[in-house]
C-alpha cells in the first residue's frame, strides 16, 4: 500500500515539476510579450496613447488692463461663466436631448431645436452659451442637469461703458483687440501666448499641465493712458449735448495738455458701448477725432497768421484792406461774410476775414505757407498710434494756383483731422513748440512696474516763441465781445481760440453743399499761461451752424470744468467781465404765465428773449419745442410769444441779434478790453 | 492502512520566509498600485481620491490576518471544512444566479452580505480546488478510474461553471475548468480522460462564445484589437498603450496617464497595465518574477511535503494563484481574450484579496512540514518505508 502510495507520490512530483515548468514557461512568454510591447513597440504605442491624452493648449495669459492717467480702470478682464455640455455624459445619464434643450432654452437665449441636435452628437464637449450673466449661470446651476456644466472664461469688460469707447476700441469674444487701443496695443495687452503640453482625461478635460503659469513677465501688460477719466466724461457729456442741441450728425473733441502733447480726453459722438459692440452700427464706432478728415475752414487762420508774422510778411500793427467783403484773386471772386474796410491782423482773426487772411498769405508766398503748414503738422500723420489715423491732405505748393494759396490760408482745399488741429493749436499755446501728441503714458507689467514710459517729445519749434505769444494774444479777441466766439469765453479765464464754420464739400455735385456745415472751435486757456487746449468739431449741425454758436459753448463747458479739475486758478481781473457776459445765462429762463390751461402734450412757451442761442434752444427743448433760428447773438424776438400754449413739437421762431450783445458788453462798468471797443460792429465769419 | 500506533505530532518547521515575504510584498504593492490607478477615477466617481485606497488598505489588513490564520490552521480541520466551504460557495452562487446579487456593468457578480459586497465566484474557485484536493487524496489510486476519479469532479466543475455562466462570468468559469483539469492532472488522472474532456469542452466553449454576441466581439477584438479600438477592443488597446507608454523604466509611479479614465477598470482587472505604464518593463519583470518565485516556492513546498493531502493542497493553491496571475497578465497584454479576472494580491477587490490570502496562507502552512529532498531520496534508495512521523491530516480524520 505504501509502495503504491510512494510510486504515486513520485509520479505526483513529476507532474508537479511538469506543471511548474509549464507555468514558468507561461511566465517567460508573458515577459517576452511585455518586452515586445514595452521596449520594442513602446514608441508606437506611446504615440497612440499621447495622441489621446496629450493636447497642446494655448495658454493665454490674462489680458492687461487699460487705465486712465490716474489709474482708473477703463478696460479690464473679468471671469465670467460659460455653459457647456458633455453630450456623451448626457446620454449616459439618460437625459433626453430635446427635453434638456428645452430646459436650457428656457433660461438661456438659445434656439432649443438647434441645441437639441448639438446635444444629440457623439462628443464630449460642446458650447451652449458663452459668457452668460451671473443670473443665468445661477439658474443653470440650479437646473443641475448631469452633463451640463459651467466653466469660467475671461471677458473683456468696460466698466464705464461708452466712456472713451472710440479710443479704447474693443476686443472680440476670444479677447483679441479689434479696434482702438485694444488693437494698437494688442501685443502688450495680450502678453505672450504659450503653448503648453497638457494632459486631458477621457472626457477631454484638462487634468494638469506640465508647467504652471506663474511667470508674470508673460502676462498681459497694462496700458496707462494720458486720458483723464473726469475730463473725458465732461468732454463726452458736453459734446453729446452740443451735438443733440444743434441736431448735428456727430462730432469730436480733443482735449490736450499743450505743454506735453498728452491727450487728456478724446471724445466722439455718436457713442457706443464697447461691451456690446455688435449692437451698434459701424459708423458709431468710428474714432472721428483721429480717422475723419475734413476741411477745417477758418480754424487754420491763426497758423497762416503765425507763418506770416514769422516771415515778416505782415506786421502786428499793419492795417489790411479787406475790400468791403468782395475781391478777386486769381480770377475768382472771394467773399467775406460781412464787409470790412481796414482791419488789423488781430481784427482779421477776431472777425475771421477771408480776404484779409488771403492777402496776408499771398504776401507770405505759397512756398512759405506750405512749409509752415507742414511744420504745424498738416498733411502728416501725428503718429498717435491708434488704428486708422488719417494724415489729412495738403497738396504740394508747386501745384497751387493763386486761388489755392488763398483757399489754403483759410482752410479750404486741404483736409485735417481733429487731433492735428488740436496739436497745431497746442503749438501756438506752447510757445511755438509742436509736441508729439501722446495717448499712452506708460506700459506696466502685471505687477504694476513700469516697463516703458512716454516722455513728452518736442517735434520742432514751428514758429518763434514771440510769434506764438503774439498770435495767442490776438486769438483772445475771438472770445471777447465782438469776436466770433463769445460763447467760448470761460468765466474767470482768458481764452484764446478760433472758430471755424466750414461748408462741407458736396461730393456728388461738386463745389460746396449749401446747407452742410462743419462747426468748430479750437482754443486754449488760460491764454497767457495755457494749461489746456481743446478742439471741438461738430459735424452738420442743423439748428445753427456758426462755429462760435455751435462749438463755442461746448468748448466753454469743457474748459470750465477741466481748468477747475486741473486746479488752474481763475484770473480775477477778468472775472468781472465774464460775469457781465454770463449775466443773461445766469438768469433762469422766465417761466411765463400760461395764457390758457395746459393739457397733456402741450407746453406753455417760455420766455427766451435776451437769452443766448444755446440757452434758448435748451430751454425750448425742455418744453419739447423745436427752435427755428435766424441770426446770431442774443434772442431779440420770439414767435409765438411767451405764455402761449402750443402742442409739443411746435416750432418756435427765434430772431437773434448781435447788437444786443454788444450793447450789453459796452455798458459794462469796467469797460470791455480795448480791442472790443476798437472793433466795428458785428463781425461774421464765412 | 491505518498506522499501528498514533505517531507523536511532528514539530512543524519554520515557514518559507521568502515565500511569505513575496505574499506580503505583493499585497503591499497592490495597495500602492490601487491608489495610483484609482485616484482620478475615485475622485470623479465619489469625490474622494482615496476611496479605493482606504478600502483596499482595510482589505489588505484583513487579508494579512487571514493569511496568518490559514498558515497555522490545522489541516485536518481544514479538510473537515471542505464540504461546508463548497456548500457555502454553491449557495452563494445559486443566490446570485437567482438574481439576488448586485449588478455592475451588465453582469451580476456580487452579493451583499451585511455591508460587504462579496464576489462568490472567487470563493467558488477556491472551494473547487479545496474540494478537488480533498477528494483526490481520499480516492488515492482510484483517481485513474473514470467513474470515480474523473466524472464526479468534472460534474461538480460543470455545476460551478454553469453557475458562473449564469452571472455571466465567463472568466471564472474558464478558470474553474482550467484549475480542475490542472489539479486532476497533478493528482494523476488519466491523461486520456483529460484530453477527452478538453475535446468535449472545446465545442461547448465555442457554442458559449458564439451564442453571446459580446463574447464574440471580444474574441474578434482579441484577434485584431486596434481594428476594434473604438468598440470591443477599446479596453485591450488602452491596456496595450499603457504598457507601451511605460517603456523600459516607466513614466514614474503615479504619473501614468492612461488611468485618466482612458483605461477602464484600471485599478481592478487591468492594474497590471498601470504597473506597466508607471514602472515600465522593469516593473513588469519584477512582478512576473515575484509570481514565478511564488509558483516555484509553492510547488517546492508541495514537492517536499511528505503528506499527500498537504502536497496536493500546496500544489492546488499554488496553481490557483499562479494560473490566475499569469492569465491576468496575458489578458492585459493581449495574449488571451479579455475576461474578468483579477490579478491576485494586486487588483482592487476584497473577495479576491481574501481568497488569495487564504490560498497563500495554506501554501505557507504546508511549507512548514517539509522533508528535506535528500532524506526522501535516501529513503527511497534504501526502500525504507517512510513512516510519516507527523500528525497528518489523514490521521486526524481517523
Amino acid at each position: 500500500m505504501k509502495g503504491r502510495s510512494n510510486r504515486r507520490h513520485r509520479w505526483f512530483r513529476a507532474r508537479i515539476a511538469i506543471l511548474g515548468v509549464g507555468l514558468l514557461c507561461v511566465a517567460a512568454l508573458v515577459l517576452v510579450r511585455a518586452f515586445q510591447l514595452q521596449v520594442v513597440g513602446g514608441d508606437r504605442l506611446r504615440e497612440m496613447a499621447e495622441g489621446q491624452h496629450l493636447r497642446l493648449l494655448r495658454v493665454s495669459p490674462r489680458r492687461g488692463a487699460i487705465y486712465d492717467r490716474h489709474g482708473a480702470e477703463l478696460a479690464v478682464s473679468v471671469d465670467v461663466d460659460s455653459v457647456y455640455a458633455n453630450p456623451r455624459r448626457l446620454r449616459a445619464m439618460d437625459q433626453d436631448p430635446a427635453r434638456t434643450a428645452r430646459r436650457l432654452a428656457a433660461v438661456l437665449d438659445v434656439d432649443a431645436k438647434q441645441l437639441a441636435s448639438r446635444l444629440a452628437t457623439d462628443r464630449y464637449f460642446v458650447w451652449i452659451a458663452r459668457r452668460v450673466t451671473p443670473h443665468e449661470a445661477t439658474r443653470i446651476a440650479e437646473l443641475d442637469i448631469p452633463g451640463i456644466g459651467l466653466t469660467t472664461e475671461a471677458r473683456r469688460y468696460y466698466p464705464n461703458r461708452h466712456l472713451a469707447a472710440h479710443l479704447l476700441g474693443f476686443a472680440d469674444i476670444d479677447g483679441r483687440g479689434i479696434e482702438g487701443i485694444e488693437l494698437a496695443f494688442e501685443n502688450e495687452l495680450r502678453g505672450s501666448d504659450r503653448r503648453v503640453e497638457a494632459i486631458r482625461d477621457r472626457r477631454g478635460q484638462v487634468v494638469f499641465a506640465d508647467e504652471t503659469i506663474d511667470d508674470l513677465s508673460k502676462e498681459g501688460q497694462n496700458v496707462v493712458l494720458t486720458i483723464d477719466k473726469a475730463i473725458q466724461h465732461i468732454a463726452e457729456r458736453e459734446l453729446a449735448l452740443g451735438v443733440r442741441t444743434f441736431e448735428a450728425r456727430g462730432g469730436s473733441v480733443v482735449v490736450m495738455d499743450p505743454s506735453t502733447g498728452e491727450i487728456l480726453a478724446l471724445a466722439n459722438y455718436p457713442p457706443f458701448n464697447p461691451n456690446e459692440p455688435s449692437k451698434h452700427p459701424t459708423a458709431h464706432r468710428r474714432n472721428r477725432a483721429v480717422v475723419d478728415r475734413f476741411e477745417p475752414g477758418s480754424t487754420v487762420k491763426p497758423f497762416t497768421m503765425a507763418a506770416a508774422l514769422t516771415a515778416g510778411a505782415v506786421r502786428p500793427d499793419q492795417s489790411i484792406n479787406c475790400e468791403n467783403g468782395v475781391t478777386r484773386i486769381g480770377g475768382r471772386r472771394l467773399h467775406d461774410a460781412h464787409p470790412y474796410e481796414w482791419l488789423t491782423p488781430t481784427q482779421i482773426l477776431a472777425y475771421s476775414s477771408n480776404i484779409g487772411t488771403a492777402k496776408i498769405a499771398l504776401e507770405l508766398g505759397k512756398r512759405d505757407l506750405y512749409r509752415s503748414f507742414r511744420r504745424f503738422g498738416f498733411g502728416d500723420s501725428t503718429r498717435l498710434g491708434v488704428p486708422g489715423e488719417a494724415a489729412g491732405i495738403l497738396r504740394h505748393y508747386r501745384s497751387w494756383y493763386e486761388i489755392d494759396v488763398a483757399a489754403v490760408s483759410f482752410g479750404q482745399g486741404m483736409s485735417v483731422t481733429n487731433v492735428q488741429l488740436a496739436t497745431a493749436m497746442s503749438a501756438i499755446a506752447n510757445g511755438g513748440r509742436l509736441m508729439r501728441p501722446t495717448l499712452v503714458r506708460r506700459i506696466t507689467d502685471a505687477r504694476g512696474a513700469t516697463l516703458e514710459e512716454t516722455k513728452p517729445q518736442v517735434r520742432r519749434q514751428v514758429v518763434p516763441r514771440r510769434v506764438a505769444k503774439l498770435v495767442g494774444e490776438m486769438l483772445t479777441a475771438v472770445t471777447e465781445p465782438g469776436g466770433t466766439a463769445m460763447e467760448a469765453a470761460v468765466d474767470g479765464y482768458l481764452v484764446a481760440g478760433k472758430t471755424g464754420t466750414a461748408q462741407k464739400a458736396d461730393y456728388i455735385h461738386g463745389g460746396y453743399a449749401k446747407d452742410k456745415w462743419l462747426a468748430s472751435f479750437i482754443g486754449f486757456a488760460p491764454a497767457d499761461k495755457p494749461s489746456v487746449a481743446i478742439s471741438v468739431v461738430i459735424d452738420e449741425p442743423i439748428i445753427a451752424h456758426y462755429g462760435g454758436t455751435v462749438a463755442g459753448p461746448v468748448f466753454r463747458r469743457i474748459a470750465e470744468v477741466t481748468l477747475r479739475h486741473m486746479g488752474v486758478a481763475p484770473d480775477r481781473g477778468r472775472a468781472v467781465l465774464a460775469e457781465m457776459k454770463e449775466k443773461p445765462e445766469a438768469e433762469p429762463a422766465a417761466k411765463a404765465a400760461p395764457t390758457g390751461a395746459i393739457e397733456d402734450g402741450q407746453s406753455s412757451v417760455p420766455d427766451v428773449r435776451r437769452l443766448p442761442l444755446r440757452r434758448a434752444v435748451l430751454t425750448l427743448h425742455a418744453e419739447s419745442l423745436v427752435p427755428e433760428v435766424s441770426g446770431s447773438g442774443l434772442v431779440v424776438r420770439q414767435d409765438p410769444l411767451p405764455g402761449s400754449v402750443v402742442s409739443h413739437g411746435a416750432t418756435v421762431r427765434l430772431q437773434l441779434d448781435r447788437r444786443s450783445l454788444d450793447q450789453k458788453a459796452t455798458v459794462s462798468p469796467k469797460g470791455s478790453p480795448s480791442l472790443a471797443a476798437a472793433v466795428p460792429r458785428r463781425p461774421h465769419e464765412p | 492502512m491505518s498506522p499501528s500506533s498514533k505517531p507523536p505530532p511532528m514539530r512543524p518547521g519554520s515557514i518559507d520566509v521568502s515565500l511569505a515575504a513575496t505574499f506580503v510584498g505583493l499585497i503591499a504593492f497592490g495597495v500602492v498600485m490601487v491608489y495610483s490607478a484609482s485616484a482620478v477615477y475615485a475622485n470623479r466617481m465619489y469625490g474622494d481620491g482615496m476611496h479605493f485606497l482606504v478600502r483596499q488598505t482595510i482589505f489588505a489588513s484583513v487579508a494579512l490576518l487571514v493569511l496568518a490564520v490559514s498558515s497555522r490552521i490545522d489541516l485536518s480541520l481544514l479538510r473537515r471544512l471542505t464540504y461546508p466551504i463548497l456548500l457555502i460557495a454553491v449557495v452563494l452562487m445559486v443566490a446570485v444566479a437567482l438574481g439576488l446579487g448586485r449588478s455592475a456593468g451588465g453582469a451580476t457578480r456580487w452579493i451583499r452580505i451585511g455591508s460587504l459586497n462579496v464576489q462568490p465566484a472567487e470563493l467558488a474557485k477556491l472551494a473547487m480546488v479545496l474540494w478537488l484536493v480533498h477528494s483526490l487524496t481520499k480516492k488515492a489510486h482510484r483517481v485513474r478510474t473514470f467513474s470515480i476519479g474523473f466524472l464526479p469532479h468534472v460534474l461538480v466543475m460543470a455545476l460551478l461553471m454553469l453557475l458562473c455562466l449564469a452571472q455571466p462570468d465567463f472568466g471564472s468559469a474558464v478558470m474553474i475548468a482550467l484549475l480542475t483539469f490542472v489539479v486532476l492532472f497533478a493528482a494523476g488522472a488519466k491523461a486520456g480522460y483529460l484530453l477527452g474532456g478538453v475535446l468535449v469542452a472545446l465545442p461547448i466553449g465555442y457554442a458559449a462564445i458564439a451564442s453571446s454576441p459580446y463574447r464574440m466581439r471580444r474574441i474578434q477584438a482579441f484577434l485584431e484589437p486596434f481594428k476594434h479600438r473604438q468598440g470591443a477592443g477599446y479596453q485591450i488597446t488602452e491596456s496595450l498603450m499603457s504598457f507601451g507608454s511605460g517603456g523600459w523604466a516607466g513614466v514614474g509611479l503615479g504619473d501614468g496617464r492612461q488611468k485618466l479614465l482612458f483605461l477602464p477598470e484600471a485599478h481592478t482587472d487591468f492594474v497590471s497595465a498601470i504597473v506597466g505604464e508607471e514602472l515600465g518593463f522593469l516593473g513588469v519583470t519584477a512582478l512576473c518574477l515575484a509570481f514565478a518565485w511564488l509558483v516555484f516556492r509553492g510547488l517546492r513546498a508541495a514537492w517536499r511535503s511528505p503528506d499527500e493531502y498537504a502536497s496536493y493542497l500546496a500544489a492546488g493553491m499554488t496553481l490557483f494563484i499562479g494560473l490566475q496571475a499569469f492569465t491576468n497578465l496575458a489578458v492585459a497584454m493581449g495574449l488571451l481574450p479579455t475576461k474578468g479576472l483579477a490579478l491576485p494580491f494586486v487588483s482592487y477587490g476584497g473577495s479576491s484579496l481574501l481568497v488569495n490570502a487564504a490560498a497563500a496562507g495554506l501554501i505557507l502552512n504546508v511549507s512548514r512540514f517539509a522533508v528535506e529532498p535528500a532524506e526522501v531520496a535516501v529513503k527511497s534508495v534504501k526502500r525504507k518505508r517512510v513512516k510519516p512521523r507527523m500528525r497528518t491530516a489523514e490521521g486526524g480524520a481517523r
